[in-house]
């Protein structure tokens, strides 16, 4: 039943691209015999988690205007719709069978949430389209819903939750003195996934150390004091924390007045090096209130590589939209100019002639060399991490002390072995 | 021993942020017979207000809060007058289509005027830093929240069982049409009701823009909360709106301690044993 309901819907699609295709007229240089190539774009751009959503519309407009200037792809322009996903899993579903069927999207880009894209990635299977993930973390996407299910449409340029989790156990692996870890987590697949692979990572190598409390926050939780004040009880030397954006920014705030940065050797925000949550803490880092104890990374930091690619894009970013990119931005704008570059390899828009495009990439971005995976559609780059400091080069504190670790020295790597994911 | 009182302390200051937003859903419906499903737009646009003053306009963070009231105050009283007031004698589902209307109107509204990134002004010097409370350091701005709390609590009591607009309140709230007869200007009675709930919400709002903070949804979080609570204490019940924030911020910091993987459900299963037990709330006559 579910099989032919596929199908009927996959021939509407193409019955409807079709139709779209024969009425208007190919445009005139466009070697791909479409009209325009049209990038469906999605994030979350209301509630504390705005930011992301909208860095992902910068990067990705900042990504079209910049091919389009150079001609397009093959001669063909590039055309993009932004859709609010409201970090909800029915909407981001809505929204990309709107933007496929409707719409008439050749590929999809963004997708803050783990719970969006874990709901996503079945129906992309059935739109047949390659929605190329640019923030969302859960290690299961690619693991489970590629590597194990074999979901070819999904492919992720961002770093998966071995950023948040496994870098951190890697660094904390060495201070001796925090043997008491407890975690403040965001109450869904994100924050699991991340707590369950730290646990997991830190365990092999410090046997030592104890998990003490967990204390889980949902999505639009606006006062985080309990969650502080119950994990403190326990009296952690650490807290590894995974509420992001304006949620990290209340959570830091609370903790901060409730003396936690007294009481613990160390705190890991693990998206805290983006750059709203950098904007949000800017003035308690002013007076180093955190007493250096913050620890962070991201998907991208801006000060990292430093390369003539970075600065030039971040020069042409904040000529263009007066601020520093965000990872999801940065994330974004790449996907957008791998997508370029598979598109013309391929010398074509259809969804499984890219995806063999993309097998064997290697492509200089702003945030360094990205490498595809093919067994799971991971792009594999480095990020590093580090604490949470004034520099004077940059009008917002900054990620310094910076731990830079290879990327397959933190990286899984299949045949995947199963982490429980579990609060 | 001192982690349970120090979590039932957190979990107060919790509870009057809860305490002031239903406070003034429960009196609205009280008086006027109106499910506000805007009533956490206010508390939004409260908090909104509360950063453009404190927080861009630099003024203290005393006369921010008080100016937040009167602007939310004076947008429940346009709302009142000029779109509420023309739907009561019809059926109640208008009630709801038209405030659902505002929560969409003012979550647009925010993001045109202040954009859809997180605003958050720093914490004023006299409410930050702690106190010490059973060994460990309590947040002045936690206590703070305590104390605003509770004395609108003790304001709220003295307003409507000793004063003279209290008792016209109380009559038209149980027969409006025997107030209208004896002389009392019921619609005037509504709109200033509906505009003291409103300001109500904008105070939740705005006492927390330096701790949490003010973005478009927080309303639409807020409002099923203050929902939960007005529910089980009754609606339309003060005492049972107090004494239902209490039990709902405070269970579900113990909730937090105690069984984090459950906490969510925590306010739910309240409000379904309640519900079982006194179908009306737990204060309703």
């Amino acid at each position: 039943m579910k099989r032919s309901l596929g199908i009927a819907s996959v021939l509407f699609v193409v019955s409807l691209l079709l139709v779209v295709a024969a009425a208007v007229p190919a445009g005139a240089q466009c070697q791909l015999g479409v009209p325009a190539i049209k990038i469906g774009v999605q994030g979350a751009a209301s509630g504390p988690h705005a930011d992301y959503g909208r860095q992902i519309e910068m990067g990705a407009t900042m990504a079209i205007e910049e091919i389009n200037t150079a001609g397009g792809i093959l001669g063909c322009r590039l055309e993009m719709k932004f859709m609010d996903d409201e970090n909800k899993a029915a909407t981001g579903v809505k929204n990309a069978r709107y933007l496929v069927t409707e719409w008439g999207a050749h590929f999809m880009v963004g997708t803050d949430s783990s719970g969006v894209a874990m709901a996503l990635g079945p129906v992309l299977a059935e739109l047949r389209r390659i929605h190329f993930f640019t923030h969302a973390a859960t290690h299961r996407l690619t693991e489970e819903l590629v590597a194990g299910k074999g979901i070819q449409e999904i492919v992720r340029v961002s770093v998966p939750v071995y950023q948040d989790a496994i870098v951190a156990a890697l660094i904390f692996k060495d201070r001796p003195e925090i043997k008491r870890w407890a975690t403040i987590g965001a109450d869904y697949e994100y924050g699991y996934a991340s707590w369950s692979l730290f646990k997991d990572t830190l365990k092999k190598y410090r046997p030592d150390v104890e998990f003490v409390a967990a204390a889980w926050a949902p999505f639009l939780t606006l006062d985080f004091s309990p969650h502080v004040s119950a994990v403190m009880a326990q009296k952690p030397d650490a807290i590894f924390s995974t509420p992001w954006a304006g949620e990290a920014v209340m959570l830091l705030r609370q903790a901060l007045i409730q003396g936690v940065f007294d009481q613990i050797q160390a705190w890991w925000q693990a998206m805290g090096g983006s750059v709203d949550v950098l904007e949000g803490i800017a003035a308690e880092v002013q007076r180093d209130r955190f007493k250096g104890k913050l620890w962070a990374t991201a998907r991208y930091i801006h000060n990292w590589p430093d390369t003539p690619e970075n600065k030039a894009f971040i020069e042409r970013f904040r000529k263009r939209w007066a601020r520093f990119p965000n990872y999801s931005a940065e994330t974004t704008y790449s996907a957008l100019f791998i997508m370029k570059a598979a598109v013309e390899k391929s010398r074509s828009v259809e969804t499984p002639k890219v995806i063999e495009a993309l097998k064997g990439m290697q492509i200089r971005n702003p945030g360094g060399l990205r490498v595809f995976r093919a067994e799971d559609h991971q792009f594999v780059y480095n990020v590093p991490a580090g604490r949470v400091m004034v520099d004077p080069n940059f009008p917002i504190p900054v990620l310094g002390d910076l731990k830079v670790f290879a990327a397959k020295d933190y990286y899984r790597y299949p045949p995947f072995t199963p982490v429980a994911v579990t609060k | 021993m001192d982690t349970i009182a120090f979590q039932g302390l957190i979990g107060l200051s919790l509870a009057m942020y809860l305490w002031l937003i239903s406070a003034g859903l429960t009196i609205i419906f009280g008086v006027l017979r109106i499910v506000n499903f805007a009533h956490g737009s206010l508390f939004m646009m409260g908090a909104y207000l509360a950063f453009t003053f404190y927080g861009q306009l630099g003024l203290p963070f005393w006369l921010a809060i008080l100016l937040s009231l009167l602007g939310v105050g004076l947008l429940g009283l346009v709302m009142e007058r000029f779109f509420l007031r023309r739907i009561y004698s019809i059926d109640e589902a208008y009630q709801l289509l038209l405030t659902f209307g505002f929560i969409l109107i003012l979550d647009d509204a925010v993001k045109i005027i202040w954009g859809g990134v997180f605003k958050i002004p720093p914490i004023p010097a006299f409410l930050d830093g702690a106190w010490r409370a059973f060994g460990r350091p309590f947040p002045v701005y936690n206590a703070f929240v305590i104390a605003v709390g509770l004395l609108v609590a003790v304001l709220l009591w003295a307003l409507f069982e000793k004063s003279w607009w209290g008792r016209i309140v109380r009559a038209t709230a149980s027969d409006r049409e025997m107030a209208n007869a004896i002389g009392v200007n019921v619609p005037r009675v509504f709109s200033g009701v509906f505009m003291f709930g409103s300001m109500l919400a904008a105070l939740g709002g705005a006492m927390g823009t330096p701790v949490r903070v003010a973005s478009p949804g927080i309303g639409a979080a807020m409002i099923i909360q203050a929902f939960i609570i007005t529910v089980i204490g009754g609606l339309g019940n003060l005492k049972g709106a107090f004494v239902s924030s209490l039990m709902v911020g405070i269970l579900s910091a113990y909730g937090t301690l105690f069984f984090p993987v459950f906490e969510l459900f925590f306010i739910f299963v309240i409000m379904v044993v309640v519900l079982l037990v006194r179908p009306q709330g737990l204060f309703a006559r």
